[in-house]
């Protein structure tokens, strides 16, 4: 099987360095020199992995409770990145659970078709938490051999075990050259804490949330209430820049995720201010204004502090919003409405406004996000009153595809940081919600529960 | 089809006048058919409220007569006595309806020419939320610049535009777009 992987074009991979947080913890498990690691299904179709509970020692309940989360969310972080094809935890539950490798069932792991089961057992010493990781086959001449070095441990908290199930998730994924996106996060508008009354002529608020990439310990970032939209993150995942209706008019706010600071507003010399992106490098931010002409948004470049003036870079007779960059910073696409009927298209404009292009467009398409591969944009394409779908382009071929199938009004895409999955929001369930699908189309998980909620944006930093 | 049953819609909702003598908080946007009672927030004790014609004030009689004058921005808004103005679907376009409504705000401004308002753009739901925040602004600043040619004072007007966020009315069928394609009036603050 390995041979004939091999001869087809697996994927061979060298162990990548620890990952930042948890850290692999014990010389002995983590002495990895360069193992060179085959992971492929046989006739290269998906690995099949079985994943059983996580061995822990009798009698310590929090601990058994951290490491069944672990198991689960590790379970549900493998199962979402769509890599490795997960057998149903249900499914192997009465197979016998152990850390002994030579006493592992692979017979009972081969019938349920398994390629590799992932066996963990955890320790405690007060509040730290140690969690080892081994990756083992199942078929073969593979049966009982560990690939992922001799294993790896975690250096986790037994009060984090969310963080603890991204980390190995990540690491797992890395051994496959998958940049996963279990430690990364989402932001957010809901209304949750302010939902306007249905006939009420007070306005209601919103605030920017941020969350889990899986949708776990959401929280408010802002608490003015007032009307907040439009959240980007900076690359490095500690700012972000959204709107704020404040008392002069709609403006971009900047602020830290993680530290009380005073926000600052960058967008210096006039009002009003939309739809905030950071460059890619998190220098600049591009936005929309309507400064220059009331109600003619145009859009305009600014260095993220604010010091000098912003640049304006698009000057059309038709309102020109919701700037993003290309991943190398160069470009910007956008959405306008230049055939002045309603029907905006997307546009690619230099990052200097210099050059225009128009991307191919059957209805209207609004609200470009570009790929972090830079092949692709998603954007919002009219499908029908009142649908809306997510929709993408290839910009090579230009061929277009539409992801969801009219069920609620989808909006608002945004790519993972590794262009695997795009983020949206849908009426699907009634109120707006945010939800996740691959970008074959495939519904991966519902994000939101509470209250109306818009406007997503997934950061590309890890934590 | 679908322009004409919005413009059904908004002819409907812009031939319902407010309530003129009901002692509570009149709804804006009365819906006879709605068995529903609609929400809202508690009812402040009863207050007359000022007829769309008044009859003419004896020049002798104080201000502080007219209840209106003397209440705060919230209260007036309470009162709904400025009207909404009714947009066709993905127009920032004013209709006669529109005008009226606008015609018949510019004499209250007048006559109140202590208020200073915001003029609120807002949009159905359909369209995308960030196109929507523009046709939003649109919206306010065709009923502001309709104002201001009727003499009313340009910095006595603001706008801003809320796109799709605050529907006033949160249902998926043309009855509830029609409510939503609105550019609300709102008094911001008194001028001494």
């Amino acid at each position: 099987v390995l041979v004939a992987c091999l001869a087809a074009g697996a994927t061979t991979l060298v162990m990548s360095a620890p990952p930042p947080d948890p850290r692999p913890a014990g010389a002995a498990l983590a002495a990895r020199q360069d193992i060179r690691i085959e992971l492929n299904g046989p006739g290269g179709r998906q690995l099949r992995f079985g994943l059983p509970d996580i061995v822990v020692a009798p009698g310590d309940l929090e601990l058994k409770s951290a490491a069944a989360t672990i198991a689960d969310v590790l379970w549900n972080d493998l199962d979402f990145e769509e890599e490795f094809y997960m057998i149903r935890r249900e499914a192997s539950a009465s197979v016998p659970v152990t850390a002994v490798i030579a006493d592992l069932p692979v017979t009972r792991w081969a019938e349920l078709g398994a390629d590799y089961v992932v066996v963990g057992s955890a320790q405690r010493s007060g509040t730290k938490l140690t969690v080892e990781i081994r990756l083992v086959g199942v078929r073969g001449d593979a049966a009982r051999k560990i690939v992922n070095g001799e294993g790896v441990a975690y250096n986790c908290v037994v009060t984090s075990p969310r963080a603890c199930a991204h980390a190995i998730s990540d690491s797992l994924h890395k051994l496959h050259g998958i940049d996963g996106v279990a430690q990364t996060r989402l932001a957010f508008v809901s209304d949750r804490g302010g939902e306007l009354v249905a006939g009420a002529l007070s306005r209601g608020s919103k605030e920017i949330y941020i969350s889990d990439y899986d949708g776990a310990n959401q929280q408010a970032v802002t608490a003015n209430r007032r009307l907040n939209i439009s959240p980007s993150w900076s690359p490095d995942g500690n700012l972000l820049a959204y709107v704020s209706y404040g008392p002069d008019g709609p403006d971009v706010y900047v602020k830290s995720v993680y530290e009380a600071k005073q926000a600052w507003r960058p967008a210096v010399g006039g009002l009003p201010n939309y739809f905030p992106a950071f460059s890619p490098d998190g220098t600049k931010i591009a936005f929309a204004s309507s400064r220059d002409s009331a109600g003619l948004y145009q859009l305009f470049v600014v260095d993220r502090d604010g010091k000098t003036p912003p640049r304006r870079i698009t000057n059309s007779r038709s309102a020109d919003y919701v700037p993003t960059w290309s991943p190398d910073g160069t470009k910007i696409a956008f959405a306008s409405d230049r055939t002045g009927q309603g029907t905006p298209r997307i546009y690619v404009t230099s990052a200097d406004g210099v050059g225009l292009e128009v991307l191919p467009c059957t209805s209207k398409c609004d609200r470009p996000s570009w790929s972090p591969t830079g092949e692709m944009i998603a954007f919002t394409c009219g499908t029908g009153q009142p649908g809306y779908d997510i929709c993408t382009i290839n910009l090579r071929t230009r061929e277009v595809a539409t992801l969801t199938d009219g069920t609620g009004v989808n909006e608002q895409p945004f790519f993972a940081p590794n262009g695997r999955h795009i983020v949206f929001s849908t009426t699907r369930y009634g109120k707006s919600q945010i939800a996740i699908i691959d970008i074959k189309g495939k519904l991966q998980r519902r994000i939101t529960e509470v209250g109306n909620n818009s406007f997503p944006s997934w950061s590309h930093a890890r934590r | 089809v679908v322009l004409v049953a919005a413009t059904a819609g908004v002819a409907a909702c812009g031939g319902n006048k407010p309530p003129v003598t009901t002692p509570a908080t009149p709804d804006p946007f009365p819906r006879p058919a709605d068995p529903a009672p609609p929400v809202r927030p508690p009812e402040p004790p009863p207050r007359p409220v000022e007829s769309p014609t008044p009859p003419p004030i004896p020049t002798n009689t104080p201000i502080t007569a007219d209840p209106l004058a003397a209440m705060s921005p919230d209260d007036i808004n309470r009162t709904a006595t400025l009207k909404p103005v009714f947009f066709v679907y993905d127009s920032d376009q004013l209709d006669d309806a529109a005008r009226q409504a606008l015609n018949d705000n510019a004499q209250t401004l007048k006559k109140y020419a202590a208020w200073v308002i915001t003029v609120e753009g807002h949009c159905d739901e359909r369209g995308s939320a960030e196109y929507n925040l523009a046709l939003g602004d649109r919206r306010a600043l065709a009923a502001r610049n309709y104002l201001v040619s009727l003499g009313i004072a340009a910095e006595r007007v603001k706008t801003v535009s809320y796109g799709k966020e605050f529907p006033f009315d949160p249902g998926h069928d043309e009855p509830a777009w029609a409510k939503n394609r609105r550019a609300q009036l709102m008094v911001t603050s008194k001028q001494p």
